[in-house]
């Protein structure tokens, strides 16, 4: 509720503006019975032509005004919906971007997709009628049940009976409604991730013939979606015929008392046809009401989803007095361990080294040794959880993170590009780059021929809509992104095994003339020898550093991994 | 600043409708189909649907009959003041109301599920659809946006189901009810009353003209914001490794303005009719009090049925009213409708021929007969030609882009070749069934793809009633036993979306598990161990060496090791094969294997 306010506080005055203007929507209505009331007492029963004819032309005046005011609500009550959902939107994103890894993997991309879209349309939908009927209903009911009880107070009074036990009905409608509607949300979040997973996996899915089981796994879904939706609805829209039945009971009520008083003489006529009138008028208001409750169940269900993504603790701000200079590039670990959060044991343990700006050296370790863990401490995607990191001597948490992170370049292990021409894919390195710096960069990275071989060249559409490109190309995209940025630091996470060893080479001979510091997991040894030392990982240690000769002959490791890539081990594209 | 409060509502950026109206004729008549389409639906239900129709036949019907006997309880009781009589009235209308209450009761309680039957067949249907579509199409769509038409356009069907045909059902009736017992009470006043409708006509047209595209623009923007968000959020990493969460916000900043003004208009615009409708009950109410006024005063009608006739203009306006709105509604859910519909329409991977046969048992005897191949009219693949024995393993070798990956798409049938024949077994390719053909492959493609789910249910992904001893047994032939078993969980680690817990090269040997346990006449190593260090791979190569005998392999790899070894090297370059026989052979015929090879094996063999 709380975020639903401070989104909607810069709308303040637009807010009472709209109000303003359903209010004279509304008292234009609960007028209109009073003038019929006048008009029938003082025109007809008075046999007044000039009574009817006044009031006739007062009801007219009114009309066109009503219809005015309803016409600039339109706009004011979009405006502020429109707004909300943008600046939520907006703020969802915003906090998004700063969460750390471990909280993206808390809740998956397709439920945080959903909540973008759906809960907040929920959300900008149910504020559309709050601003139009959702003020008129209960201000109609109220009004009625003021005015009714104005005009005749003992023949009204039965609203102040009935009236609180519908509010109070609707409320327990609406608190259950939510918790309902909430589960759907859920379920729809299972059904995105299901679809999420089935087009990204499609090809696996195919190759291994599971289309069948993955159809009944979505069926499955689907079906508790469909019946919890169902409950949901039922359960909220039963609500109004109870409070039809209600409300009527109090009109009987009405009838029969509102007799009783005429044939007294207590009351006139004109009274209770006046409050007949506003009982049937509140009668209508409740069948709006429970649209309303319909929507604020699904609305809070949605905001509460909301601020659960908005209630996570972002990455924290960076402040104006962490250090911005530009770095020169030597990286020493001291004594850091990693453990994930999910994680019983941790990734890298008790790890020291020390490298010296404008080394090359190389990773190199089994599967899960923890070689990619290592890389990412580095941009300070995830903390140490004991030990410090230390760049030029500096421990990394007194650097500003976005410009230390704008002197590293990664390069993942998984290419991965964005919708977009393949200039923006590469220039997402450095936004400001000159067309020359983007070729130099591509032809370095060993990809600026295939580019051209490309019908748009640098313009072809590549990522999720655009050309399929082989794993190779995609490899060779990114490490031109990263290249682009003439990184003071450069990490490659075994980002050329897609390529043959000629491209490889020459690769490797372009990214040593950029004079940095450079990082390379690999599994070749070919590669690795290159280096100026290499680091040996073995489950989460380090089990040797030094150049290829020294590893040689003391790491016993090592030279398994040299003799498994001996002679007929090496490499063809 | 005041001023400018003021005018922001109205300072927002026309979005361009003309091209849109234009086509107000196709549109009109798409329009048409996609409703019909969507009644089609309701088909099957039609036992419950016509159950519902009666029910609101009997609650818009007693929603009349209430106020006309309220009416005539004022002019007896009220205005004529009799005093006897009034319960037995009290008592019908008592009856009337817990009836009507009933009625609307069962009918929403029908609707409800009538709807959800339906947008779970529209869901189920989709997503099946997305599993026949053929892999092509899902080269260039964005996951994101495909998931919002499951998820946001049927969720729009899906309201409008619920609320709006039952609205629309009442309104009908109600209104056709209200006129008729207005006739009757009062022909003149009903005229009078009706003098309304064709203001309410104009109104209407010149709305719906205008929200109908707005709607589309609308689900289209909001389908767009869902894909770059799903996309942005899976590129997390470089996204924050790069430092570039500005540009994103920026380019998020834009599609959230897009979809702003979007809503915007269609908000508004929809939102005047609502605005509208209540001012044509307004005029009718001060016509009827005006001109009933002047009536009653020359004794033509009685103050009975003034308010009466008010009552029911209001009753008359109130479904046209809602009747307006629901069309609204109605005009966004066929927005919806129409993107779901138009990938339901989309050409499905080509049916399996109707002669199209099943192998239960296959050797695994490949014959390439001049086989070409184009995507999207670049050639990809000319002229191939070549044969794999029965068991032989092949190594598809050649520059990236060279067509290597085309061509085990080709084998597996995600792609049909354009011209020429792959025999396997002597049975065409594509005369054999799809599913049938893929049953006997078993794949490990350069991107591993692992669910959401245990390890165990990964690896049991390639033979789903595979006991736990004989997932724990390919687990080791594919060593990742061990690491698995270094999991707190071991085998029931549950994966999940970002997959931190394992490292690439252990997602690999996953995905080998699978295809151990699938256990097939035909293996498919894309990059199978591109990302797995080489002592481990040197465990696991007298397995795959294993698992590749007696069937038929086809293999890209950049380790020698493994080429070297195969039965037969075929080499691509730029879609063509440029050489092709054993290692020796090829090494002996000194062209340009032998120059790949002799730039892969170093000079200086004893420093590895």
């Amino acid at each position: 509720m709380k975020t639903i306010f401070s989104h909607l506080k810069p709308y303040s005055i637009h807010i009472v503006i709209a109000y303003t203007l359903t209010f004279i929507e509304l008292a234009s209505e609960l007028l209109f019975p009073l003038f019929l009331g006048i008009l029938i007492n003082e025109g007809i029963m008075a046999d007044d032509m000039k009574q009817i004819y006044f009031w006739g032309t007062v009801m007219l005046f009114i009309t066109a005004l009503t219809f005015a005011a309803g016409i600039v609500n339109s706009f004011y009550a979009a405006h502020i919906s429109v707004q909300f959902a943008y600046s939520l939107r907006e703020r969802l994103f915003s906090h998004i971007q700063r969460f750390t890894f471990e909280q993206l993997a808390k809740i998956p991309s397709s439920a945080l997709v959903t909540r973008f879209t759906n809960d907040v349309r929920q959300v900008q939908n149910t504020i559309f009628m709050a601003l139009r009927i959702m003020a008129k209903a209960p201000f109609l009911i109220f009004g009625s049940v003021i005015m009714a009880l104005v005009v005749n107070f003992k023949i009204a009074s039965i609203f102040l009976l009935t009236v609180p036990l519908m509010m109070l009905f609707l409320y327990f409608v609406l608190i259950k409604g939510a918790n309902m509607f909430k589960r759907v949300q859920h379920y729809i979040d299972r059904i995105n991730r299901i679809i999420q997973e089935n087009i990204a996996g499609m090809r696996t899915i195919r190759s291994f013939v599971r289309s069948d089981f993955e159809n009944e796994r979505f069926s499955e879904a689907n079906r508790l979606l469909a019946t919890n939706t169902t409950k949901a609805f039922r359960f909220v829209e039963m609500s109004m015929p109870v409070l039809l039945f209600v409300m009527n009971l109090a009109m009987l009520f009405i009838l029969w008392f509102g007799h009783f008083h005429v044939v007294q003489g207590a009351t006139t006529v004109g009274d209770v046809v006046a409050i007949i009138n506003y009982a049937l008028r509140t009668a209508m208001a409740i069948s709006l009401l429970t649209f309303i409750s319909l929507a604020f169940s699904r609305a809070k269900a949605s905001i509460e989803r909301i601020d659960q993504v908005l209630a996570e603790r972002a990455e924290e701000e960076t402040s104006g007095d962490k250090y911005t200079e530009a770095i020169k590039g030597s990286i020493t670990f001291d004594n850091v361990s990693f453990r994930y959060a999910n994680a019983n044991e941790p990734t890298i343990k008790n790890i020291s080294f020390n490298i010296k700006e404008k080394e090359t050296v190389a990773i190199i370790g089994a599967t899960g040794s923890g070689k990619t863990t290592l890389f990412q401490l580095i941009p300070k995607l995830y903390e140490p959880t004991e030990g410090n990191l230390f760049i030029d001597d500096k421990p990394l948490d007194e650097y500003d993170i976005e410009t230390l992170r704008n002197q590293i370049g990664y390069v993942p292990q998984k290419a991965l590009l964005f919708t977009g021409t393949i200039r923006d894919n590469i220039t997402f390195g450095k936004r400001d780059a000159t067309e020359a710096e983007m070729i130099q960069a591509a032809k370095d990275a060993q990809i600026h021929d295939a580019i051209m071989a490309f019908p748009n060249r640098y313009n072809t559409l590549v990522g999720q809509k655009g050309i399929t490109l082989s794993g190779g190309q995609q490899q060779r995209i990114s490490i031109a992104r990263a290249l682009i940025r003439k990184p003071k630091i450069l990490l490659l996470d075994d980002c050329t095994s897609a390529l043959d060893l000629q491209t490889e080479a020459k690769l490797l001979e372009a990214i040593a003339k950029y004079n940095c510091t450079i990082l390379m997991i690999t599994q070749k040894i070919r590669t690795a020898k290159r280096a100026d030392r290499i680091i040996l990982l073995d489950a989460g240690k380090v089990s040797a550093i030094g150049t290829h000769e020294q590893l040689l002959q003391h790491s016993t490791l090592y030279q398994a991994i040299v003799q498994s890539q001996s002679e007929d081990v090496t490499y063809v594209s | 600043m005041f001023h400018k409060v003021f005018r922001e509502p109205f300072s927002y950026e026309k979005i361009p409708l003309e091209t849109a109206i234009r086509k107000e004729k196709d549109r009109a008549t798409n329009t048409w189909q996609t409703v019909k389409r969507i009644a089609s639906y309701f088909l099957p239900n039609r036992f419950k649907l016509s159950l519902v129709i009666f029910m609101v036949i009997v609650s818009s019907l007693l929603g009349l009959y209430g106020p006309y006997l309220v009416g005539t309880a004022i002019d007896e009781f009220i205005v004529a003041k009799k005093t006897s009589g009034l319960a037995t009235l009290v008592v019908a209308l008592f009856f009337v109301y817990l009836f009507h209450s009933l009625a609307i009761f069962l009918q929403n309680y029908w609707m409800v599920g009538i709807s959800q039957q339906i947008v779970y067949t529209l869901r189920k249907q989709l997503f099946e659809h997305f599993h026949q579509l053929p892999i092509s199409f899902y080269d260039t769509r964005q996951q994101g946006e495909l998931m919002s038409r499951v998820t946001n356009d049927i969720d729009n069907i899906n309201n409008t189901l619920n609320e709006s045909v039952i609205q629309v059902l009442a309104s009908i009736i109600t209104i056709i009810g209200t006129i008729i017992v207005m006739l009757w009470l009062s022909p003149l006043l009903t005229l009078i009353t009706l003098t309304t409708i064709p203001l309410l006509v104009i109104a209407m047209r010149w709305i719906t003209r205008r929200t109908g595209p707005l709607f589309k623009i609308q689900q289209k923007d909001l389908g767009e914001l869902n894909g770059f968000i799903e996309e942005i959020i899976s590129g997390q990493q470089i996204v924050k490794t790069f430092a570039q969460e500005e540009r994103v916000k920026k380019e998020f900043a834009e599609r959230n303005k897009a979809l702003r003004s979007s809503g915007f208009w269609a908000l508004t615009i929809g939102g005047f009719i609502p605005k509208v409708m209540n001012m044509l009950n307004f005029l009718s109410f001060t016509i009827i009090a005006l001109f009933g006024g002047l009536l009653a005063l020359k004794g033509h009608v009685t103050v009975g049925v003034i308010v009466i006739f008010s009552e029911y203009a209001r009753q008359f306006t109130r479904p046209l009213n809602e009747l307006s709105n629901q069309f609204n509604v109605l005009l966004s859910a066929v927005a919806g409708a129409e993107r779901v519909f138009h990938i339901l329409d989309e050409k499905v991977e080509q049916f399996d021929e109707d002669d199209a046969v099943e192998l239960d048992t296959v050797n695994g005897h490949f014959q390439f007969n001049d086989v070409t191949f184009s995507y999207k009219d670049a050639p990809v693949l000319k002229n191939i030609h070549f044969e794999v024995k029965p068991g032989e393993t092949v190594a598809l070798v050649g520059h990236t882009g060279a067509g290597k990956s085309t061509l085990i798409n080709l084998i597996s049938r995600f792609y049909d070749y354009d011209a020429g024949e792959i025999l396997l077994d002597g049975v065409p390719l594509t005369s054999i069934k799809r599913e049938n053909l893929r049953r006997h492959m078993a794949f490990v493609l350069q991107d591993t793809f692992l669910f959401e789910g245990t390890i165990r249910e990964n690896i049991r992904y390639g033979k789903l009633d595979a006991t736990d001893e004989e997932v724990i047994e390919a687990a080791k032939k594919a060593n990742a036993h061990t690491f698995i078993s270094r999991l707190p969980n071991g085998y029931d680690t549950k994966l999940d979306e970002s997959g931190s817990i394992l490292s690439q090269g252990q997602k690999q040997l996953i995905a080998i598990s699978r295809a151990m346990l699938k256990d097939p006449s035909i293996l498919i190593l894309d990059e199978a161990t591109s990302n797995i260090d080489t002592v481990t791979e040197l465990l696991i190569q007298d397995s795959l060496k294993r698992l590749m005998k007696g069937r038929t392999s086809f293999i890209i790899a950049h380790r020698l090791n493994t080429v070297t070894q195969a039965d037969k090297i075929i080499m691509l370059e730029n879609g063509e094969i440029i050489e092709e026989g054993s290692h020796d052979e090829l090494l002996s015929k000194g062209g340009r294997y032998e120059l790949l090879y002799k730039g892969a094996v170093p000079n200086d063999k004893e420093d590895v």
